[in-house]
């Protein structure tokens, strides 16, 4: 009786260990379901919404209604990646592609995995009462930010449980013991209490091989861990700081075609891209105040921030002048030099090789990953594919060494920077003259892209 | 009791654990870590960096309470030598009129009572086209174009930009540019001070630039502007109210446009 209490304990104790299992594969799960809502954000909400429908169909339960519609297992994954394929092999698919008129893009970079992540995540987002959100323009932002808090919420519910079960197993791991140590008093009648530390080691003997094996796997991994955790210092890829106004750059460059230098336009004259301050906005927002009520409640803030009342389709200036104070995304260390103009005016580099491609970027400015920054190669050649994360310096000279400074020509270059430092080179050293050019191409570090004092001093 | 001491250190430590594990996760809003933190912020002034939060300090003072400045009004960029050119560059003369006293870049501005925009008639293009300098004024005026005005005016200046099209501007009034009736000095003027919906864009754009656009535009009420023959003799027929002859000579115009 008494033992097979111990062993219910025991059966108690192995079944927490499962559900502590079970409860992290859980949270990797709820991971994977916020890796579903930037994969949303952008790739598909350009066109389609949780709720609405808009240039596409709305995305809540579709794949119910897929099943319910009558479409073959799995044709909505080959819809996603191309949706010619999915019509061409399944007759509800054919049917869905009559009924909209614009056609969907392809997407054959997503995965099944993806694509269920991200359905799931639209699945779980609450329909909002629309009726809400055109109303004060606090309250939708209030709403946003109560899904947030929920996100956050929930991870720290699965810690609590965790802790919970932890405490669960413990305990009854003590009282297990309690009750062999006294089922042990009662049979040989003698007083005998191991310490922890001693039934540690006689179990660590006794298991001495899977104890060597897994104690040399933590030591490992901790070591890897600690190096892969050292070598993220100082990488900012994707930083997205939150900013006082939701900025979508898809819409302005993108959908509105307005180029980059015509906010940022100190870009072709000084080291600094430059901010548009507050009237550069209302050179067009005076007039634009917006359509979807999620658009009208930022440009709202943006009236606020500058003093405008509009009142119908005309407004008129207050003098309410408040400045907006923009988080900083691409932060440089203070002991490198980097220079825009440089850059844009004589490098005739595009802002897309370091930026990303902001047209199609729809939330907070961010420091693209160089794989997102490379994937976008396939569409553009000009833009060099490289492989150190953004913004450090093996990225800089990684892009020094690869760029030509231009297509063979070196005249080609109207400012004459790049043939004052050709004429010198010809000139004075001939023989590495010739070995530039073994290779056909002229790259920056050639022409000094590599010299520390270049963007150190 | 010994023992429990014991159980309670490893529960403490447990917990912790499982509290550093659980902040094991990667924060978008976080710029992550930094080697050498005094490195990355001097006190060497750098534009749009806050220097009121370094390593952790908040400095109320100096805190970053604005992100973009508009240019200082009349604050005038050194030029160069070049007497014409810096001639050029200086503050435009012309004064914003009573049109423009609701205007966010000009609030507070000196207005002007007097119509401004017509006497901006008068005011000619200081960049002369010549034979030699016409390819080059026009492709950078096309540049300039594509990147400040395209979105709304349309590539060809017919005011179908894809702001437009996309049905972000629902407004009217742009024109089409080939049926644009007026003066060179006015296009000026309309560009730097802005005119009916359009805005200013005297921050964006300095006066050489401007003028520059002024070419580019007419290109698009004229094929043949700024086109020359083998004579170096202009290709272009001026039209009425644009530059009148009359007003080549008069001093008036060619002081600080």
């Amino acid at each position: 009786m008494k033992i097979s209490s111990s062993q219910m304990f025991r059966k108690i104790k192995n079944g927490c260990w499962t559900s502590l299992v079970v409860l992290m594969f859980a949270s990797a799960f709820s991971a994977n379901a916020q890796d579903g809502g930037a994969l949303f954000s952008s790739k598909c909400s350009n066109c389609h919404h949780p709720h609405k429908d808009g240039t596409g169909p709305k995305l809540s339960k579709v794949r119910e209604k897929w099943e319910t519609g009558g479409a073959k297992e799995g044709s909505i994954y080959k819809w996603v990646n191309n949706w010619q394929n999915a019509a061409a092999s399944d007759p509800y698919a054919m049917q869905v592609s009559k009924t909209k008129g614009t056609a969907m893009s392809a997407f054959p970079e997503l995965g099944k995995k993806d694509i269920d992540a991200i359905l799931d995540w639209v699945d779980e987002q609450p329909e909002q009462d629309a009726a809400a959100a055109t109303g004060a323009a606090d309250g939708t932002s209030a709403g946003a930010e109560i899904g947030k808090e929920e996100e956050s919420g929930l991870g720290w519910i699965w810690i609590i449980l965790a802790v919970i079960f932890v405490t669960i197993i413990l305990a009854l791991g003590g009282v297990r013991r309690q009750l062999k140590l006294a089922t042990g008093e009662q049979e040989t009648g003698k007083i005998e209490r191991p310490t922890y530390t001693e039934e540690f080691k006689t179990w660590a003997w006794k298991n001495r091989l899977y104890v060597g094996l897994g104690s040399l796997v933590i030591v490992i991994s901790v070591i890897v861990t600690l190096f892969l955790g050292l070598y993220r210092i100082g990488v900012v890829e994707g930083y997205q700081p939150a900013q006082p106004i939701k900025f979508p750059h898809a819409i302005h460059a993108g959908v509105n075609g307005i180029d980059c230098k015509y906010c940022h336009s100190s870009v072709t004259k000084s080291k600094s891209a430059g901010i548009p301050s507050v009237n550069v906005c209302m050179n067009c927002h005076k007039l634009v105040a917006g359509q979807k009520p999620e658009q009208i409640e930022q440009i709202k803030k943006l009236y606020n921030y500058a003093g405008w009342e509009m009142n119908g389709t005309d407004g008129k200036f207050n003098g309410n002048h408040k400045p907006i104070v923009w988080n900083k995304v691409h932060v440089l260390p203070d002991h490198v030099y980097f220079n825009h103009q440089q850059h844009v005016v004589v490098g005739g580099v595009d802002c897309k090789q370091c930026h990303g491609d902001m047209t199609k970027h729809s939330d907070a400015q961010k420091v693209w990953t160089v794989d997102e920054i490379n994937a976008l190669a396939d569409a553009d050649p000009t833009i060099v594919k490289l492989t150190k994360p953004t913004l450090t310096m093996g990225w800089c000279i990684e892009c020094h060494n690869k760029k030509e400074i231009s297509g063979g020509s070196l005249d080609t270059k109207k400012s004459g920077y790049y043939d004052e430092i050709h004429k010198r080179l010809k000139n004075h050293d001939r023989d590495l003259y010739e070995e530039y050019l073994k290779d056909g191409k002229v790259t920056v570090k050639e022409l000094g892209g590599w010299e520390c004092a270049k963007c150190h001093y | 009791m010994k023992m429990n001491k014991k159980a309670l250190t490893k529960l403490a430590t447990l917990f912790v654990g499982v509290f550093i594990l659980g902040s094991c996760s990667t924060d978008p809003t976080s710029p992550g870590y930094e080697y050498m933190p005094d490195m990355y912020r001097s006190p060497a002034i750098e534009p749009y960096v806050d220097y009121g939060e370094i390593r952790g300090r908040i400095n109320e003072d100096v805190k970053t309470k604005m992100s973009a400045l508009t240019p200082p009004s009349f604050a005038i960029p050194y030029y160069g030598k070049d007497s014409a050119y810096v001639q050029m560059m200086l503050p435009y003369r012309r004064m914003p009129d009573s049109t423009y006293a609701n205007v966010a870049a000009f609030y507070g501005w000196n207005i002007s009572k007097l119509n401004e925009y017509e006497m901006a008639k008068a005011d000619v293009n200081p960049i002369k086209l010549t034979a030699d300098n016409s390819e080059a004024t026009l492709k950078k005026g096309k540049e300039l174009f594509t990147a400040m005005c395209q979105h709304c005016h349309g590539e060809k200046g017919d005011g179908k930009g894809p702001m437009v099209v996309s049905g972000a501007y629902q407004g009217s009034g742009i024109p089409n540019y080939s049926t644009l009736q007026i003066a060179e000095g006015q296009m000026f003027y309309s560009i730097y001070y802005g005119k009916n919906k359009m805005g200013a864009h005297s921050s964006q754009l300095n006066k050489e630039e401007i003028w520059t656009l002024v070419h580019y535009i007419k290109r698009f009420q004229d094929k043949n502007y700024g086109k020359f023959d083998k004579d170096g003799k202009s290709l272009s027929i001026p039209a009425s109210g644009s530059t009148p002859d009359s007003l080549m000579t008069n001093s008036a115009a060619k002081v600080g446009m």
